[in-house]
């Protein structure tokens, strides 16, 4: 086989195979989970949820709506930083004053 | 049409034939830039699922938490509060919420504790998260034991375990009913962790927080868009490890198309002396080194993406978890579903193909545009 | 009919390096005949042979194709003659791909592919249909039999097969005029002989043979019908009037 054919079928059949998750797979995988996704929204409204549970080393990194800017202080003024959360959770996107317009 | 495509299938397997005369390093390194697609769309792809199961999560929370800050600290908010903020025009109704931190020293893990008034559990029994049940190694009907705030052990019964869909949003959850936090933390009675407000009018909140403020100077409403917004900015690009990871990718690409675009070796250069000797143009020459860059970085792009795809959706971001787990020793179990986001593969595939692909041409240029005399002289 | 008028070239002029390597040549090489440019190294035997095959461009003066059913029909109202000292590349390579011919010194084939894929190379970019083009080369690796080694890397053959190679693909574009840059540098006097041979039999098909030679072997034989000596980048002796 020429290589270039080769090349050209090995090409094509990644790009199927990419298209082929991109939006067949991915449209399965939402509704196939869209029940599960609406059960636990459901939750979180009846137990009044605020935040997901994602980090769970410190408050502020388990309930990082909640937290304000001193929140990281209020561990332990010796504290490490926990890591990675530390890195992946800015201060909250909270103007000085609330209910100002946000910048 | 016909023979245009028939000249770039021409050109393209003579880019093979040369691709492959140098077999051994040109397959490490399409197996090193696929690693690094793969990296990059991992993370894409991981922030853009997070991304948009905190939407569809959060948008049942509450419309508006009131809290009470004393000296800079989160401080309980007393239940009168919630009677005078009741009486502010638009707000619905006022549900204190009773919610605490637990550490578990057994298993070194942090519990969230909450009090779940009606249709909670009744006295001395618990619902607990999947992940407590994980970590604790508890199942329904099991006794939990606690410590409470006067350091008495409390026994709690396990009536259920939160479904395996409720992992992101409650994984580390104890509800209990209300008489029994308030005793295990020796809570205030009259106060609350802070309240949940009901707004009918979304347009109100601002004015309502406000006045909620004014009322109590010591307090800090905080409405659901800026909780949405948390969320929002964690899975920014511009946070934290993401921007570190990025970074390191596309420094890692610039390295791979600067190695690529700073110099030609002798043996390639006498080749193209050759092929213009023979009959090539200099733009032949040209396509044929976009052809060789484009056949890797293409190649790269395409099984890179595929495999970040499999790794965050069939294989819940396995590689992910270590990183991410961090100190935590609950971690929930992330079983993503899959998001896509067009706009980002396809800047993906752009920054992927395109730099690498006109890299190739920059060291060939001046030797493609050579006179083919000086093939004879050779 | 290759015609040349005060053709001179310079290289690295304006520099202290300054260097002529043809010097006002003035000849015509015939159609359909053996011509041998004849003189020791450094004579500019090569360097005329780059500027008649379109290589390169002279530095001042002409030359003129015509007669070649390949020119395309520029220049004067479809007479078919081509001034090509003063051609654009675009136009220069697409003439040069399909009249001229070129079999190098040191044979220049690309090692690493194929001796077939090395024939069919000067084919790949004119987006011929590959099964003509692969068809061609095989006849002509069959013509210099040397079939057997189609498939076989040129890493593996001997000098003389190479040159055959060497010598197929020139020929794959069919192209009218043949030119050979020391054809027998690195043969023996058989394989010198049987080359001379193959000369012969592209004569006999009235295609146009340009050899630039210091073998006697080559100038010397009953095939060459005319030997041009040049020596200091003119010409010496041979050339009738243009």
């Amino acid at each position: 086989m020429r290589k270039s054919s080769a090349f050209i079928l090995v090409t094509l059949a990644g790009a199927a195979i990419l298209c082929g998750l991109l939006l067949g797979h991915a449209r399965y995988g939402q509704a196939r989970d869209r029940e599960s996704l609406e059960a636990a929204a459901a939750l979180a409204g009846s137990l009044e949820l605020t935040d997901l549970c994602l980090f769970t080393e410190a408050c502020y990194t388990r309930h990082p709506a909640m937290a304000d800017l001193h929140a990281p202080f209020q561990d332990h003024p010796l504290a490490l930083e926990h890591f990675p959360s530390g890195s992946l959770l800015t201060p909250p996107p909270f103007p000085a004053r609330p209910h100002e317009p946000a910048h | 049409m016909n023979r245009l495509i028939e000249r770039h299938r021409g050109i393209i397997d003579f880019a093979c034939s040369s691709l492959l005369r140098r077999k051994g390093k040109n397959i490490s390194l399409v197996l090193v830039y696929t690693l690094m697609v793969a990296v990059v769309a991992s993370v894409i792809f991981f922030v853009q699922a997070l991304k948009r199961e905190a939407a569809l999560i959060l948008k049942e929370a509450p419309d508006m938490v009131v809290q009470r800050m004393v000296a800079g600290r989160h401080d309980l908010i007393p239940l009168s509060y919630g009677e005078k903020i009741g009486a502010i025009r638009g707000v619905g109704a006022v549900h204190p919420r009773l919610w605490g931190y637990y550490y578990d020293p057994v298993y070194r893990a942090n519990y969230t504790l909450m009090a779940r008034g009606d249709g909670g559990p009744a006295e001395g029994r618990v619902v607990i998260g999947s992940g407590v049940a994980r970590t604790a190694w508890i199942a329904a009907g099991d006794l939990l034991t606690l410590r409470s705030a006067a350091g008495d052990p409390t026994l709690l019964q396990v009536d259920a375990i939160l479904p395996d869909s409720s992992e992101l949003v409650a994984a580390d959850l104890i509800i209990m009913s209300e008489p029994d936090f308030r005793a295990f933390f020796s809570f205030p009675a009259g106060k609350a962790t802070d309240l949940a407000l009901t707004v009918a009018n979304r347009s109100e909140l601002a004015t309502i927080a406000a006045k909620i403020v004014r009322q109590f100077p010591d307090s800090r409403p905080i409405l659901k868009s800026e909780m949405l917004r948390t969320y929002e900015s964690v899975f920014d690009w511009r946070g934290g490890m993401i921007v570190v990871i990025l970074g390191a990718a596309i420094l890692a690409f610039l390295i791979f198309a600067w190695d690529k675009a700073t110099g030609l070796s002798a043996e390639e250069r006498k080749e193209i002396g050759i092929l213009k000797s023979i009959g090539w143009e200099t733009g032949d020459v040209l396509l044929l080194k976009t052809w060789e860059g484009a056949i890797v970085s293409l190649t790269a792009f395409l099984f890179g993406t595929i495999l970040a795809y499999v790794h965050i959706f069939f294989f819940s971001a396995s590689l992910f978890a270590p990183a991410l787990k961090g100190w935590s020793v609950l971690y929930p179990r992330f079983s993503l579903t899959p998001a896509v986001d067009p706009y980002q593969i396809a800047v993906l595939f752009f920054l992927t193909v395109v730099p690498y692909s006109v890299a190739t041409i920059i060291p060939s240029w001046r030797t493609a545009t050579a006179d083919p005399d000086a093939a004879m002289r050779s | 009919m290759i015609e040349l008028s005060g053709v001179t070239k310079c290289f690295n002029s304006g520099k202290p390096n300054r260097f002529t390597a043809v010097e006002e040549v003035s000849c015509v090489i015939e159609p359909g005949v053996v011509t041998v440019l004849k003189g020791p190294s450094g004579s500019g035997k090569t360097t005329l042979l780059t500027l008649i095959g379109c290589m390169a461009r002279p530095t001042s003066g002409r030359i003129v194709l015509s007669g070649f059913p390949t020119l395309p029909p520029l220049g004067d109202g479809g007479t078919g003659r081509v001034d090509v000292s003063s051609l654009p590349e675009r136009f220069l390579t697409g003439i040069r791909r399909a009249t001229f011919g070129f079999i190098f010194q040191h044979f220049n084939l690309v090692r690493g592919i194929t001796v077939l894929e090395n024939v069919m190379l000067p084919a790949y970019p004119t987006g011929e249909v590959r099964g003509a083009v692969r068809k061609r080369g095989m006849e002509l690796l069959e013509m210099f039999s040397i079939g057997r080694h189609a498939s076989s890397r040129v890493d593996s053959l001997s000098g003389g097969e190479m040159q055959r190679v060497a010598i197929a693909r020139a020929l794959i574009n069919n192209p009218s005029v043949i030119v050979a840059d020391e054809p027998t540098a690195h043969l023996d006097s058989r394989l010198s002989r049987e080359f001379m041979e193959i000369v012969g039999s592209f004569r006999s098909e009235g295609k146009t043979i340009l050899i630039a030679s210091h073998d006697p072997l080559v100038f010397d034989s009953p095939l060459a019908d005319r030997v041009i000596g040049m020596r200091d980048g003119r010409i010496v002796a041979g050339a009738p009037p243009s």
